[in-house]
């Protein structure tokens, strides 16, 4: 099957009915151990040092791993996409694009996948038939969220089992039972609740350690958004692909993503979130309104091209977290 | 709150120079004191496994509950006294005193510079700058033994600054006593004392922006500082008791956490 690259979460049913197998970029890049190399290769290549590593190291992934074909987001996700999407094309990588539509009406979005399906050559059947089958593993990625409120799956698992929903980590049958056995192990653990319940917010981080630091200082991060939302929590209650890709919430307006989060800040009864913006992305100006709308406590970290977390970083996360904690035990005492 | 009416409390902050001693009794302050860090360890403590705070000779009894917080090497830990560390000491008494709950806080003390962020009440970003003589207490201290002027009085000179180049403490001397050897008038070098300190403090806050700026440590007491400081925020409050601040800090978090 052919690869096809992703720049970030696509209707993969319209990829796999046309028999493309989707591969994440992001994926490929952040887990390499050459993810500062990709990011090297861009900007050797010309990319600006002021421009974000997720672009840079989508880029070099995609170049140095001989990917021939990409389907980015041009609409809903980042405007650097479509600029890529033209260098890609100077490479001579197949490029095709897909919006998530700025009015978020349900015509237009189907109008979008539509235009998808006929460009792939695929049928509405055949997509729904891809759609079923992979909702039903999407429910896996419930189970392992509960399995994190229940204190048995960490933050960082919570994290990355969900993550990979973007591509079902390449391949869909092996990670289906790669599921299943990482949920058989998880529910036989102990439970481990840690004080402190903590959602994480944003775009997922270029730090693969943020979610076992928090973990050091006892909190877990139970609410991972964005990852989440890569695996369609919701979409058993859509009717059809239609409904499923206008449900997803963090490539439309913010009241929308924001409305979700509320409900899941209430249902998680979480403690403080944890708002993870990139260096240089348009999104950390999302900050001012998450801040004002969300009635609790947030800390902002920046990410730029480590993947690791500096000791600036941790020790603001050790402030912030040891006064939650001071609060957290005053209220308890006040009940 | 907890509803142990009356209860007592004594919050030390073992600074580099000099401990500072709060004592609260139903949140209320009902005594200050204020002794050199020398005199605390030799006239005030006693040495078994741990150091014992000899209260009673400080006037203190009767106490239910005792924290402390200190800087550096002086942070040891009292016996009998909860120790909490000293960004948590200040951003605890800046809330008590202020009782705002979004701010910048800058705390300038003898050694050393803090800043922390504060929102919604909890501290998101810090910074601290214990490396430089140039920019805290002890700078102004040796350039007024320069100048013969007493600290305080050197503090009301803003106006007309002249230009102190030099970003090290030694060498600032030395640029000093050029100035005055020059014949430029004692209220121009002591506002360029005051606006070269502000002018090193000025990098750390720039990563520090926000709308209302809290200062507390002994140069809070500088008001030309504070009024260079006006113009990079729309509000400046000095605490009232800013040299206290970390002690208070204490008091707050017996009151409230434990
Ligand atoms: S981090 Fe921001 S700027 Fe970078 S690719 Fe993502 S959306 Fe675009």
């Amino acid at each position: 099957m052919k690869k096809i690259g992703l720049t970030t979460t696509v209707p993969l049913e319209v990829l796999l009915a046309a028999g493309y197998t989707p591969i994440d970029l992001n994926n490929i890049f952040v887990v390499s151990k050459d993810y500062g190399k990709y990011i090297e290769k861009a900007e050797r290549d010309g990319f600006p040092k002021s421009m974000c590593a997720w672009i840079k190291g989508i880029y070099g992934a995609c170049i140095e791993n001989g990917i021939e074909e990409v389907l980015g987001v041009t609409e809903g996700d980042c405007s650097n996409t479509k600029t890529l999407l033209e260098i890609f094309k100077k490479n001579n990588i197949k490029i095709h694009s897909f919006g998530y539509p700025h009015s978020h009406s349900l015509d237009d979005i189907k109008n979008e996948l539509d235009k998808l399906m006929k460009y792939m050559d695929v049928s509405y059947e055949e997509v729904e038939y891809q759609r079923n089958r992979l909702n039903l593993i999407r429910e896996k990625a419930k189970h392992i969220d509960n399995l994190t409120l229940e204190g048995k799956a960490t933050g960082f698992e919570n994290h990355i089992l969900q993550l990979c929903f973007s591509d079902f980590d390449g391949n869909v049958d092996r990670y289906s039972d790669f599921l299943d056995e990482k949920i058989e192990e998880i529910n036989k653990r102990v439970t481990d609740k840690k004080e402190l319940k903590l959602g994480y917010l944003g775009i997922p981080p270029m730090q693969g350690d943020l979610h076992d630091y928090v973990e050091t200082l006892d909190g877990r991060f139970i609410y991972n958004e964005v990852q989440r939302e890569f695996a369609f929590p919701r979409a058993m209650n859509s009717k059809n692909i239609y409904e499923q890709y206008y449900d997803y919430t963090y490539t439309y307006d913010i009241d929308f993503r924001l409305d979700d989060i509320k409900k899941q800040i209430k249902e998680r009864q979480l403690d403080a979130v944890i708002h993870y913006t990139q260096a240089f992305c348009h999104r950390a100006v999302e900050d001012i309104i998450l801040k004002q709308e969300l009635n609790i406590p947030i800390l902002t970290i920046e990410g730029d091209k480590s993947n690791a977390l500096d000791a600036r970083t941790k020790l603001r996360i050790e402030a912030f977290l040891d006064m939650l904690k001071d609060k957290k035990r005053s209220e308890k005492i006040n009940e | 709150m907890n509803d142990i009416t009356c209860k007592k409390i004594v919050g030390i902050d073992l600074g580099s120079r000099e401990v500072k001693i709060i004592v609260t009794e139903n949140k209320k302050i009902i005594l200050r004191k204020k002794i050199s860090t020398v005199s605390f360890y030799r006239d005030y403590c006693q040495y078994q496994d741990k150091i014992i705070v000899d209260l009673k000779k400080l006037g203190i009894e009767d106490v239910d509950l005792a924290v402390s917080t200190g800087y550096g090497r002086n942070n040891t830990d009292l016996s009998m006294f909860k120790p909490i560390n000293e960004i948590k000491a200040h951003v605890y008494g800046a809330l008590a005193q202020s009782g705002k709950k979004d701010f910048i806080l800058l705390d300038i003390g003898g050694q050393d510079v803090k800043i922390v962020k504060i929102e919604k009440g909890l501290t998101t970003d810090l910074d601290l700058n214990d490396k430089c003589a140039a920019s805290c207490g002890r700078y102004l201290e040796n350039m007024a033994n320069v100048l013969e002027v007493p600290l305080d009085s050197l503090s009301n000179y803003s106006k007309d600054p002249v230009k102190l180049n030099s970003t090290c403490a030694v060498f600032s001397e030395s640029e000093l006593i050029g100035k005055i050897a020059e014949g430029i008038s004692l209220d121009r070098l002591a506002a360029g004392i005051n606006y070269s300190m502000y002018s090193r403090l000025r990098p750390l806050l720039t990563k520090f922006r926000g709308n209302t700026l809290i200062v507390s440590g002994g140069v809070a007491k500088n008001r030309a500082i504070i009024e260079y400081l006006k113009s990079d925020y729309t509000e400046v409050k000095v605490l009232e008791d800013p040299q206290f601040n970390g002690a208070i800090g204490c008091c707050y978090y017996g009151e409230n956490f434990i």
